[in-house]
Parts: structure tokens; C-alpha cells; sequence
């Protein structure tokens, strides 16, 4: 398996923590997109991506976070992508999602 | 003055899971030219956009194949990835905005920032060629 996710709820911060380890392209974006929406629809929060460990991301993963991010910001929840590589982040800025999703380091 | 160049062919099925190897292969040749990482990065995304694209709009038989070419120069790189479908819309460019989100269509864009030079030829009845160029060097 390319891609490995894991997923832990926060109440401290009411936020989801998703760990993300591997590569997201045409061939793993589906399963991200399924466990996002598992999460979101258990509980509709914000959701942190933690990127240390993500080696690989393109539009099939990008296409992915937008999605989510169309059905939380309703409740005006965000997506905050952290520790990514500076490749990955490039992409984000590239595309504009950096003013979509907040980037922390 | 001869135009030295290498030509690598790959045949991938027509499969996600082999967008991996391509973008692996190419890591591969694209270091061995001199590219540095970051280069290396984006032909890796680049490639694998076109690849994707191939995939997910080209291909009119699932258990076929798809072609990859790269051409390897001195100075440069060109990367063509043949789709036999009936193609897809390149004209979706601008940068997306917060108010006209998309989940598809992101592929072109990305391609366009990423490489030096890009082409979309229709190759008659039978598809698409995503033609894409990287410099070795800064020159543009």
C-alpha cells in the first residue's frame, strides 16, 4: 500500500489529526477521499493534515482536499495542511490553495 | 550539426497503479541528465498529470495500454504521453479561486506552471499527445 492514514479525533482542539504517510495520486486519492468523508460525516470539524511523512501529492490529491473542504466550510470549518516538503507546499501556492487551506509549518 | 538525442518508449496499462513507475522512471533519467530536485520534482508531477489524464479521460480500453516517450537532449527533456481516447479539454487554465473551486481540472494548470513548454496535439481520430518540455539549465 502506497499510501498509509491515520486518524485521530482531538477535543481538545475539536479537530480531526489525519497523518498522512506515502503518495497521493490517481491511484491512492480514492481512499483518502474515503476516509475524509468517514471522518466529516462522524463528526463535521476541521481537519488537520499532518504531511511530514507525505512524499507525493498532485491534482488527484488536491481535487480530494478541495472536496472536503467544499462540505465542511459550510459549518465554517477550514483545513490546515502542516509540515509539508517544499516541493509539496510549491504546489499549494502554485494552485492558489495556500489561500484556501492554511499552511503551517 | 547533428541533434543528439536518446528516445526512451514505455507501454503502462492503461492502470493507476503504474503512474508510480512512470514518475519513477522518469526521477531516474531526468537525474541521470543533470536535473536538479526541485526540477526533478516537478516533472514528477508534471508527467504524472498527463499520465492521469491519460487514464482517467484517454482510455477508450481499459485492458490496453498507453505510450510514454521521453526524449532525452543535452540541454533538455521532452516528455510525450500518447492518449487514445477521445482526449480531453485543455483549455482550462486559470488559476482556480476560492469562489470557482474545482475538483477536477487542476491537471492543466499544473502541467502549464510546471514545465518550460507545453503542447497539446490531437493526433487525428485517435487521441491526444501531451508534448511537455523542462531545461536542464535556468535558460528559458
Amino acid at each position: 500500500m502506497s499510501l498509509q492514514i491515520k486518524s485521530i479525533f482531538s477535543e481538545n482542539s475539536k479537530q480531526w489529526n489525519v497523518y498522512l504517510d506515502g503518495e497521493i495520486d490517481v491511484y491512492t486519492a480514492e481512499k483518502l477521499k474515503t476516509e475524509l468523508n468517514k471522518l466529516i460525516s462522524e463528526k463535521k470539524e476541521a481537519i488537520q493534515i499532518h504531511g511530514e511523512n507525505l512524499q507525493y501529492i498532485d491534482s488527484t490529491g488536491l481535487g480530494v482536499l478541495i472536496g472536503i473542504y467544499k462540505q465542511i466550510c459550510e459549518e465554517e470549518k477550514h483545513i490546515i495542511v502542516k509540515n509539508i516538503k517544499p516541493s509539496i507546499k510549491k504546489l499549494f501556492v502554485i494552485t492558489g490553495l495556500d489561500k484556501v487551506f492554511k499552511i503551517v509549518e | 550539426m547533428e541533434k543528439e538525442m536518446d528516445t526512451i518508449k514505455l507501454s503502462i496499462p492503461n492502470k493507476p497503479e503504474y503512474v508510480s513507475v512512470i514518475r519513477l522512471t522518469l526521477a531516474s533519467v531526468a537525474s541521470r541528465m543533470g536535473f536538479d530536485v526541485e526540477k526533478v520534482d516537478d516533472i514528477k508531477v508534471a508527467v504524472a498529470e498527463a499520465c492521469t489524464n491519460a487514464i482517467t479521460h484517454g482510455a477508450n480500453d481499459e485492458e490496453g495500454n498507453f505510450e510514454v516517450e521521453f526524449i532525452v537532449y543535452k540541454e533538455k527533456i521532452d516528455i510525450l504521453v500518447y492518449d487514445k481516447g477521445k482526449g480531453f479539454i485543455a483549455n482550462d487554465i486559470e488559476q482556480p479561486s476560492i469562489s470557482n473551486l474545482k475538483e477536477g481540472g487542476l491537471g492543466v494548470f499544473i502541467i502549464k506552471s510546471l514545465m518550460d513548454q507545453v503542447e497539446f496535439i490531437q493526433n487525428k481520430e485517435k487521441g491526444t499527445i501531451t508534448k511537455m518540455t523542462k531545461y536542464v539549465g535556468d535558460e528559458l
